[in-house]
């Protein structure tokens, strides 16, 4: 036997000794490319087929940015998407202050109100939104039994429904994203300012906010794609009145059984949650940069 | 000016936490509420309810639904293991695209997920698939990532240090996996099945694709019916899925010490 090929034969073994490691995963990445690669493939290819003939065709994407419909549920999903990250980053911001800098025995208490909602699944939580919104709901009972209105007030079914179900939704993400970053501050800061005389809306106004920027910036962030992914809860708070892009794949793959169609409002969507994602991701670094230095 | 600034951010706090909680406490009280319409009668109660929701009409989704989310459960468990176990044990060159790959379903929106799903399996011949497989796959592609993440965290955690002391006292490889690696990360593997359990079992987005007549799960069933009614059976048949949520985390955390791992992560 020659040293060379009692080289070649060492790094054969080592090779397949370096291949055994790769064997655990072989099921897990089986799996994710039949029933996530493939099928994401797959919808990209029928996006571009017409939808009688199936033959290659731009027909669908051209439906998408010209059709008067579709661009309106698109406006009304970004609308609504925005107004829900602005209301959760607004409303997450004081229950994260809170829980970043309180050391009471309420904290615990705090904490688990706001996240235990999540565990309760979106159908109960849109479920008891519409008993509270609805015509002959609880707000609008009580308003027209105080005579304050004598018909009720279109709380639910419309833009406004739809984003208070929302935001109690997204809520909890918001919190989190928001803590993680007040968390970092050091509260130290604050302290020193206020020591050397500055008000507490002070203190809110030049430390506080300019440095939570970065949490504030993914708070937004994480609310406005969940809010625009957002499935159930459009659909029941909004109903066949308040159409998104989300309710409309729906009606497209179910009802109009127009595939090219639901696959091209699909890719809609996905993208302008990577650019949002991506943008973000671009953001956050740059922001980083700059507290830093 | 100070103290108008505290009180406003108490109010602020008071009212943001009572806007969470307010739509809970409306489907408790309609559970328990003795009218048909949904109205807060404070005083009176039943049960009433509860017993509508012993029936076939709303036992057999549950029963679809526990199912496919403990099959859901086991499966990212497993797979979710698998992956991690290459990618933060054995570290093998190129992990870091690997385990993007086995992440990469949560750059993706559900209801797209759940449109390419469908469309591949009702054109692809994987017909078959159609029903409780399907729904059973796309949930696993959901919650695998999130399994997966959180089973490497742990074993990122894990002291290798005892891996080595078993391996120099003779340990085999199985037997290090086994007696050292498994149990010090079994709180990971823990917390990501329960958290693919609640989330197949909540699931709406992808399940709304895939669900089929008289074969639907629980969350598909309760709004199907809600865009039809509003009635307070809904109510009990929602807060008696909490409920049970509630006990399966409880019934976990007894199992595998899931809070041990929320703690041990936040150090």
């Amino acid at each position: 036997m020659t040293i060379a090929e009692t080289g070649s034969a060492a790094t054969r073994l080592r090779r397949r000794f370096a291949l055994r490691g790769y064997i655990p995963l072989v099921p897990p990445i089986t799996f994710l490319m039949i029933f996530f690669a493939v099928p994401i493939g797959m919808m990209i290819g029928i996006s571009f087929q017409d939808s009688k003939t199936l033959a290659f065709s731009l027909g669908s994407y051209e439906r998408v940015f010209t059709d008067d419909l579709i661009l309106a549920g698109i406006f009304r999903t970004m609308l609504m998407s925005g107004l829900v990250a602005i209301c959760v980053t607004v409303m997450a911001y004081p229950v994260a202050y809170f829980l970043a800098r309180s050391t009471s025995r309420w904290r615990t208490v705090v904490f688990a109100l706001a996240i235990a909602p999540e565990l309760a699944g979106v159908v109960l939580r849109t479920y008891g939104w519409l008993i509270i919104l609805e015509d002959r709901g609880f707000i609008n009972d009580a308003l027209i039994w105080l005579g304050v209105i004598s018909s009720p007030l279109p709380l639910a079914k419309n833009l406004f429904g739809v984003v208070v179900g929302l935001t109690h939704v997204v809520l909890p993400f918001g919190i989190l994203a928001l803590l993680t970053s007040i968390q970092g501050i050091d509260p130290n800061i604050e302290k020193a300012a206020q020591i050397l005389g500055a008000s507490r809306a002070s203190v809110i106004r030049h430390i506080l906010l300019p440095l939570s920027i970065p949490g504030i910036v993914s708070s937004l962030l994480i609310s406005f794609t969940m809010a625009a992914s957002a499935y159930a809860t459009p659909a029941l708070l909004g109903g066949a009145r308040f159409k998104v892009l989300a309710t409309m794949i729906y009606e497209q793959i179910m009802f109009y059984i127009n595939w090219p169609l639901a696959a091209v409002m699909a890719i809609v969507m996905l993208v302008m949650m990577l650019a949002i994602s991506f943008a973000g991701a671009r953001i956050e670094t740059r922001l980083h940069k700059k507290l830093n230095v | 000016m100070n103290r108008f600034l505290a009180g406003l951010f108490w109010l602020s706090l008071c009212l943001i936490l009572a806007f969470i909680t307010l739509p809970l406490l409306v489907v408790v009280a309609a559970s328990v509420s003795p009218s048909s319409t949904v109205t807060f009668a404070p005083g009176d109660w039943t049960l009433t309810w509860y017993s509508a929701v012993w029936t076939a009409k709303w036992l057999d989704p549950f029963v679809l639904s526990l199912k496919i989310a403990v099959i859901v459960s086991l499966a990212s468990g497993v797979l979710g293991a698998l992956g991690a176990y290459a990618v933060a044990y054995e570290k093998c060159p190129g992990s870091d695209a690997i385990m993007s790959f086995l992440l990469s379903p949560l750059a993706v929106p559900q209801i797209v997920k759940g449109v390419a799903i469908v469309l591949f399996l009702s054109s692809a011949g994987f017909y078959v698939f159609l029903g409780t497989s399907g729904l059973i796959a796309a949930h696993i592609v959901l919650t695998l990532p999130f399994a997966a993440r959180m089973i490497a965290t742990s074993i990122h955690n894990f002291d290798k240090n005892l891996d080595r002391a078993a391996q120099i006292l003779g340990a085999s490889k199985w037997q290090r996996m086994w007696h050292i690696l498994f149990p010090l990360i079994k709180p990971g593997v823990f917390s990501g099945m329960t958290f693919a359990f609640i989330i197949s079992f909540n699931n709406i987005p992808l399940s709304v694709f895939l669900v089929r007549p008289g074969q639907t799960t629980l969350p598909i069933t309760v709004i199907n019916y809600m865009e039809y009614s509003l009635d307070p059976v809904l109510a009990a048949v929602n807060v008696a899925s909490l409920i049970f949520i509630l006990a399966t985390i409880f019934l976990f955390e007894k199992f595998g010490g899931f809070s041990a791992q929320i703690h041990g992560g936040s150090k």
